[in-house]
């Protein structure tokens, strides 16, 4: 059983088609990054996937469960991180984590929350008004409120988008021990650089599902550019990206004594998206 | 219980927010200043006014028949009303705009927990008004009541407060962001002003517009205020209005938690 199974699933606002026919799994205990532009509909699809909406077409399993018709049970199992940072700011960081947990009725909460507030780096703020933390601080608190009650799941909507780069390095570290201890993270995010993080990527473009596939097969599916210098002209070879055929063609080039300079240019996965969300691919 | 998690947050949030709970607190008292200095002004200037020329066999335009005793209690009862209905609705629109009501139903808060427990935290807000306002009235105005004409006061505005705070959170339901929250304003709270017995009885108003000014809930709470207003009055004819304003309570709380949805 995967830990989400997303089958056929269509939502539209009035006319609008925020998505169209998705159908993807993500197993459990990985990270699964969802792709794609602003308005892809990455932010609808965790809504679906959370219950937080109801899809007009196709179906939605949660850890074997439909999170419309046994909402309670799953909400019990996931942790939500929403885009903005969805925090009373008048209250501190630690009781809005409290109040989090409360929800979810979790055994030993004041135990639960110095865990967390370690575990986010959160010790020395505390006790800090969550309205005078800076955008990333707040993130952070924002994660250490999905995690309290220790979700199998968990949901996060552009988590490090206005992180600095420090703390952005951290959260990822953090994604990746919680995936480790069996947590399934289903992350989306506008930034390529954190795609080569993910265990698998969806790309996402105008509601519709473009891809899915690890971020390796992915970069494969871009082209390299083999220029090498030869008797002093200068030849290019375009081939596709995949380890093997960059190979292959290294081998069938030989090392020749004539060629004297030799460079590899590959598409990084940053083009690849781009094409594949432009329909050049 | 869910509804006192949510009411003790909304508590700590007041407590956090102080200029918020100033304004909350500092804004009745102002109002009800200043409804002295007019009234002091009034008293002052009325005599004085000139009698209006008409036409003969027409009858006499009679001066405004405002008086400090019919008026201030029920203007002080449509400040508390009106402060209350517009700051339960607009925080609880906050929620929504700022993605908490989201992802307190997400986190397992249900959605009748939510509106109860803003119910509930609200209550000390309300109550803080009502005592303050009424307070405020009962020294400014020198009103001598007895004690029983006190508390029946204190508790009709408080039951008129905490109609208010449903009636915010009901209006929450359909608001997107804080401004859709302002067309409501004239819709339902001020005809209340003209139609239940603030300016003038409803019993002198045509018929239709009496019958309009019995949807609002200002209307019952009025009647208790000009009842007790009275040297003499029997509690039993007040029992109904007072009940009245409970069934408001009821009911808006049963239509909020209809009609706030908990997807989209």
């Amino acid at each position: 059983m995967h830990a989400i199974e997303i089958n056929n699933l269509s939502k539209n606002y009035g006319k609008f088609k925020a998505l169209q026919h998705v159908t993807l799994n993500v197993e459990k205990g990985t990270i699964f990054g969802l792709l794609g532009p602003n308005g892809a509909g990455k932010t609808t699809l965790i809504k679906a996937i959370a219950g937080a909406l109801k899809p007009n077409e196709g179906s939605v399993t949660v850890l074997g469960l439909d999170p419309l018709k046994n909402k309670w049970e799953i909400r019990k199992k996931i942790g939500y991180m929403p885009q903005t940072a969805s925090l009373y700011g008048d209250i501190s960081a630690k009781q809005n984590i409290r109040f989090f947990g409360k929800a979810q009725k979790v055994a030993d909460l004041e135990k639960e929350v110095e865990n967390i507030l370690k575990f986010t780096e959160l010790e020395n703020r505390a006790n800090d008004r969550v309205r005078n933390f800076s955008g990333g601080m707040q993130k952070r608190v924002s994660l250490a409120c999905a995690l309290v009650h220790h979700p199998q799941i968990l949901f996060l909507d552009e988590p490090t988008a206005a992180v600095d780069p420090h703390l952005k390095i951290r959260t990822w570290e953090l994604f990746r021990e919680l995936a480790n201890k069996g947590v399934t993270i289903f992350v989306s995010t506008h930034l390529m650089d954190e795609a080569h993080k993910c265990d698998r990527i969806a790309i996402l473009r105008e509601g519709i599902l473009l891809a899915v596939d690890t971020p390796e097969q992915i970069l494969s599916r871009g082209k390299t550019v083999i220029t090498f210098q030869k008797n002093g002209e200068t030849i290019q070879h375009e081939i596709s990206s995949a380890k093997d055929a960059i190979l292959k063609e290294l081998q069938l080039l030989g090392l020749q004594k004539d060629i004297n300079q030799i460079d590899i240019k590959s598409d990084d996965l940053e083009t690849i998206l781009l094409s594949i969300t432009q329909g050049k691919e | 219980m869910q509804i006192f998690i949510i009411a003790s947050r909304v508590l700590s949030q007041l407590k956090g927010d102080k200029r918020f709970l100033a304004i909350s607190i500092v804004g009745p008292i102002v109002i009800i200043f200043l409804l002295k200095v007019l009234f002091d002004a009034l008293d002052a200037d009325l005599p004085k006014l000139p009698q209006i020329p008409v036409k003969p066999g027409m009858p006499p335009i009679q001066p405004p028949a405002i008086t400090t005793l019919s008026f201030i209690l029920p203007a002080a009862a449509f400040v508390i009303h009106f402060l209350c209905f517009v700051i339960c609705a607009i925080l609880l629109v906050q929620e929504r705009t700022r993605g908490t009501l989201e992802r307190m139903l997400i986190s397992g808060f249900r959605r009748t927990s939510i509106i109860g427990g803003y119910t509930v935290g609200y209550f000390g807000l309300a109550t803080l008004q009502s005592i303050i306002v009424v307070t405020e009235v009962l020294w400014l105005f020198k009103l001598d009541l007895s004690f029983t004409s006190i508390f029946l006061l204190f508790l009709v505005i408080w039951l008129l407060a905490i109609v208010s705070v449903m009636m915010g959170i009901f209006i929450s339901t359909f608001a997107r962001h804080e401004g859709h929250v302002f067309p409501f304003i004239p819709l339902l709270i001020l005809p209340s002003i003209f139609l239940t017995g603030v300016i003038v009885s409803p019993d002198k108003l045509p018929v239709w517009a009496e019958f309009i000014g019995k949807l609002f809930p200002l209307r019952y709470a009025n009647n208790i205020i000009k009842e007790l207003m009275k040297p003499e009055y029997a509690m039993v004819d007040l029992i109904p209005d007072y009940l009245i304003l409970v069934g408001y309570i009821l009911a808006l709380l049963f239509l909020a938690s209809r009609t706030m949805k908990e997807t989209e």
